[in-house]
């Protein structure tokens, strides 16, 4: 039994908010009857909080584990398992839903809301392990020497494509944004481990290569590609 | 002969599309943090059957442009919609 199964719930997972939750700020928003149950129990006090805190924790862990699972053909687990995984996750996730209870507008079910934080949590739990030993390249050299097996006249083209981008990308973007653009949008690395690469947030690395793509498009004369696809 | 004509055609199709994706949507679009936020509106829209791309336009254009959130909206899509079964 690894240290993960040993603390399953119902024991606290993780550091759970305060027993006595703060004050809803303003007006409570019209909710679904599930989503008012749910929030009811959650702003409450005692065994009614727990135990809705438990059930919460359940859908995160069903959430994670389902994430895991489905993505499971890119895990090379070593001495761990998708379930220990899915409670790190879901671990994570609860703090993250606790902590931002006020924020819940009723936009949607409270537990599609919740879901999506235990999503997150395990898409970038299984990014990191994916990635752990796996080079994160900031060099764009093997994806401009790269070519496809294509007809003489295509390589042709492909060429010529391909010099144009690498000129843009050496000439007109700045070096942060050579260095994001190069291994989100030409490597393929995932935005979390650049971000966590450079010490930013993950919308900070996302604005840096929006900008470089922006300029890229504008050097090149192309419209936005993902849009016509 | 025909068919390797057709098998290159599907390569180079494919590259351009590689080539085209990686310079991102050309419209307007949410950053990371506001996908996030509205997310679950969105996919809730998509379970109903609605036409979420339409009604949320700049959070369909940062799915396109943004792997990682793609892979959390198709994650999160498919678990509502398993749970609605």
């Amino acid at each position: 039994m690894t240290g993960r199964e040993a603390r399953a719930w119902p024991l606290p997972p993780v550091a759970v908010p305060a027993a006595e939750p703060e004050p809803w700020p303003g007006p409570r928003p019209l909710l679904d009857p599930d989503s008012r149950a749910w929030i009811a129990a959650l702003s409450g006090t005692g065994a009614t909080r727990e135990q809705a805190v438990a059930r919460l924790h359940a859908l995160l862990v069903r959430a994670a584990r389902f994430q895991l699972s489905r993505r499971a053909s890119r895990l090379r687990l070593r001495g761990e398992s998708v379930a220990d995984l899915a409670t790190e996750a879901a671990d994570d996730a609860l703090v993250s839903v606790l902590a931002h209870l006020h924020d819940f507008r009723g936009a949607s079910r409270f537990t599609t809301w919740a879901s999506k934080f235990a999503i997150l949590e395990a898409s970038v739990v299984l990014r990191r392990r994916v990635w752990k030993e796996r080079e994160v390249t900031l060099d764009g050299d093997a994806f401009f020497e790269a070519t496809p097996a294509l007809a003489d006249e295509e390589k042709r083209e492909h060429r010529e494509l391909l010099e144009s981008l690498r000129v843009a990308v050496a000439e007109v973007l700045s070096d942060r944004q050579r260095e994001v653009f190069v291994a989100v949008a030409l490597n393929g690395v995932p935005i979390d481990l650049v971000a966590d690469r450079l010490g930013a947030t993950r919308g900070a690395v996302y604005k840096m290569l929006h900008d470089a793509r922006r300029k890229l498009r504008t050097h090149l004369e192309l419209p936005g590609g993902a849009a016509t696809l | 002969m025909l068919n390797r004509l057709r098998r290159f055609r599907r390569r180079e199709e494919r590259w351009q599309a590689t080539f085209l994706r990686m310079l991102g949507p050309e419209e307007p679009e949410l950053g990371c943090d506001e996908c996030f936020a509205q997310l679950d509106r969105f996919v809730e829209l998509e379970a109903a059957g609605v036409d979420a791309a339409e009604a949320m336009p700049e959070l369909a254009a940062h799915l396109r442009g943004c792997g990682a959130c793609r892979e959390e909206h198709e994650d999160l899509l498919a678990f509502v919609r398993e749970r609605g079964q």
